[in-house]
């Protein structure tokens, strides 16, 4: 047992897997969250498991990383899935020109393909537009968004895990320039109080340029906010993708009784100042007729936005649109001269355990520990567990 | 879309070390809102202008994680699927659910729902969308999570006062007896006990509650046919019949 103890700012998904991670190799962690776990963007996700095809003609490394965690995501943390598969489908002339290249992309990145013909597919999935033209199965699925990571804040917790909400970090304490703490004030006692720490993880996602702006160094960070509307009824049993490069609303989650079309893309400097511009609610309802032609006839459920922590600087929504989903950790020791604060950028959150993972390898470096980590191979407890 | 100006009357409070309440008084706040926010939309916008402490829980903002429970003018409700303009009051009541634990303002510690669901019980069930149709052949039938929540508005609006497990974790019961038969006979031995199936009075209010259509009430009555059916003899009798 090592005698670190590590503070992770932030309780969404990436934090919820961080500080797991942490206990599992034995080190003292404690979290803070300004508000509930996984208030900010992890619960208000589109609900996709990712098995990669998305992301697979852009970019096959992401793809891959998608793949392998959706397998291992199946293995530690099956109840918080619904695992459907995904279906891909073609809806003109351009799609199909797209297909090729979106098997053979899919099949670089390890993520196994297969092609029904559309009389199956419309036997399968009913509710859909009768006139696709092709239609690819892929391993997709849906993802409980607040359940996933409870697995892993209930894992954490049971293995000693300090976790504080509604405790928003204020501020920094320094040793010169190193980083030494944590200054927080607890909403339910109204009190401020520090933490120590020997390192300090900003697991803060699209707020995480705020936070670093407390210890006065900034990181490039774009939050990229995007709209969700869900309708009353489960229309189908798999995720349903529009089959070509990525665009607006282009995706139909279903999720218990609900079906759920996304998203889109602006971007914003305060993500906390974001709403559903309503124009955006028409225009999610006459994408997801392309897709399923009833989905707009079915009883409005909600609409909801919330702001990607994409990783780089965009000054503009096409510039956003074209930040990569990739994630980086950030040493700002080495960057900045601030010793002892390392953050975590970017991702999505069915990687979130990959995320994790190399945080935490990166911590381990600073900190002189050894341990391996073993996230992949550890089953997650049940989200009940939390509060049990 | 038209813009109107509400009062929003909230319930603040904070606590002590020991967890005990502290300061429960109202405060109120004006703000303008349009026909599609929520009262979860309407919170986050006077927490981010008008006081950072406010405390109230939320996550999913579309009634899928259970978490935004509260009292809206005197109803139990979810705050992020009630539409602000359309409780037709200038005034909207917002109290923390009761039966639970406040930790501050609007949030509670929603942990006295979870210890009597049945341990090991699936979260996921059978998909009703082309139950019998075509299905990729890796899988033995399409799947979708279970309906509840475990928001604990059915337990909040619970009229029975003796010891009771309640209708979140009794529904869960019934729910895990139809996905798994074979736990049938264990998992009636635990609700065919005095705190279990019994209590129930048939009020009907957590029906009314559940956001998600579960109908608690349902299951309970669904509980005690299936004891009698198994020929165990009650451990209690009725709360209605008591109740009478
Ligand atoms: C519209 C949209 C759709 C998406 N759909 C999908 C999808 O279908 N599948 C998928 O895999 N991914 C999806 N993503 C991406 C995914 O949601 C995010 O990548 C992921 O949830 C980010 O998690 P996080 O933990 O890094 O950040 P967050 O969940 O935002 O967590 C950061 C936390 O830090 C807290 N915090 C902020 N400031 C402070 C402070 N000062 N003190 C303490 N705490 C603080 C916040 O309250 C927040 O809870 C989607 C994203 C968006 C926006
Ligand atoms: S049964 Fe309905 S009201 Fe009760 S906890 Fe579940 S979802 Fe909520
Ligand atoms: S915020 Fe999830 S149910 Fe309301």
């Amino acid at each position: 047992m090592s005698k670190h103890h590590v503070v992770v700012i932030g309780g969404g998904g990436t934090g919820g897997a961080i500080i797991h991670d942490l206990r599992l190799r034995g080190i003292e962690a404690t979290l803070v969250e300004r508000g509930e776990l996984t208030s900010g963007t992890t619960g208000r996700h589109h609900g996709q498991l990712h098995c990669g095809a998305r992301y697979a003609v852009k970019d096959r490394a992401i793809a891959r990383e998608c793949m392998e965690e959706t397998y291992i995501l199946k293995r530690i943390a099956r109840e918080s899935l619904e695992a459907n598969y995904g279906l891909f489908v073609a809806l003109n002339d351009e799609d199909e020109e797209h297909v090729p290249i979106f098997i053979q992309s899919c099949v670089e990145s390890g993520i196994p393909t297969k092609e029904v013909p559309v009389k199956h597919a419309l036997e399968m999935e009913p509710n859909l537009n009768p006139d696709i033209r092709r239609a690819i199965m892929v391993p997709d699925g849906t993802i409980d968004a607040w359940r996933l990571p409870l697995q892993f804040f209930a894992s954490a917790r049971h293995n000693g895990a300090g976790i504080h909400t509604f405790t928003p970090v204020t501020g920094f304490r320094s040793s010169g320039k190193a980083i030494t703490g944590v200054q927080v004030y607890d909403l339910k006692t109204r009190r401020e109080f520090t933490i120590a720490a020997d390192l300090v993880i900003n697991a803060t996602g699209a707020w995480a340029g705020q936070v670093t702006k407390m210890a006065d160094v900034e990181i490039p960070i774009t939050p990229g906010p995007g709209t969700m509307v869900a309708v009353r009824k489960r229309l189908a049993n798999m995720v349903i993708s529009h089959l070509h490069p990525a665009g607006d609303g282009d995706i139909i989650v279903p999720q218990r009784g609900l079906s759920i079309i996304g998203t889109t893309q602006y971007r914003t400097d305060d993500p906390d100042d974001i709403a559903v511009p309503e124009e955006d609610i028409s225009e999610m309802y006459r994408c997801a007729d392309m897709l399923i032609p009833t989905f707009s006839s079915q009883k409005y459920h909600a609409a909801w936005i919330a702001a990607r922590p994409l990783a780089g600087a965009a000054s503009t929504a096409d510039d956003a649109r074209n930040l990569s989903r990739d994630f980086n950790v950030v040493d700002h020791g080495e960057i900045d001269g601030r010793e002892g604060l390392v953050s975590v950028i970017g991702g999505k959150a069915t990687v979130l355990r990959a995320m994790a993972e190399q945080t935490v390898d990166a911590a381990c470096v600073k900190l002189g520990i050894t341990e391996c980590c073993t996230t992949a191979e550890t089953a997650l407890l049940p989200h009940r567990a939390y509060s049990t | 879309m038209s813009n109107i100006q509400l009062a929003f009357t909230i319930n603040r409070s904070h606590i002590d070390d020991s967890g005990a309440e502290l300061s429960r008084r109202q405060q109120q706040y004006s703000l303008g809102v349009n026909d599609r926010m929520t009262v979860l939309d309407a919170l986050e916008v006077i927490r981010r202008d008008q006081d950072t402490s406010l405390m109230y829980r939320h996550s999913c903002h579309h009634g899928s994680c259970g978490t935004c429970g509260m009292l809206i003018n005197g109803e139990r409700k979810l705050a992020c699927l009630t539409q602000a303009t359309k409780l037709e009051t200038e005034m909207i009541e917002l109290q923390p659910l009761r039966n639970m634990k406040v930790i501050g303002d609007l949030a509670v510690d929603p942990s006295p729902l979870f210890p009597d669901f049945p341990k090991g019980a699936a979260y996921i069930r059978r998909s009703e969308v082309n139950r019998d149709g075509r299905k990729p052949f890796e899988l033995d039938h399409w799947e979708r999570f279970e309906d509840c929540i475990e928001c604990g508005l059915c337990v909040s609006s619970c009229p029975v006062t003796e010891s009771f497990m309640g209708p979140a974790a009794l529904a869960a019961h019934n729910r895990e007896i139809i996905n798994r038969r074979e736990r049938r006979g264990e998992l009636l031995g635990e609700v065919n006990v005095p705190r279990g199936a019994w209590p129930c009075t048939r009020a009907l209010n957590c029906s009314r509650a559940c956001p998600t259509g579960v109908y608690p009430a349902k299951h309970i009555a669904e509980l005690r046919k299936k004891i009698e059916q198994d020929g165990l003899t009650p451990a209690a009798e009725p709360g209605e019949k008591r109740a009478q």
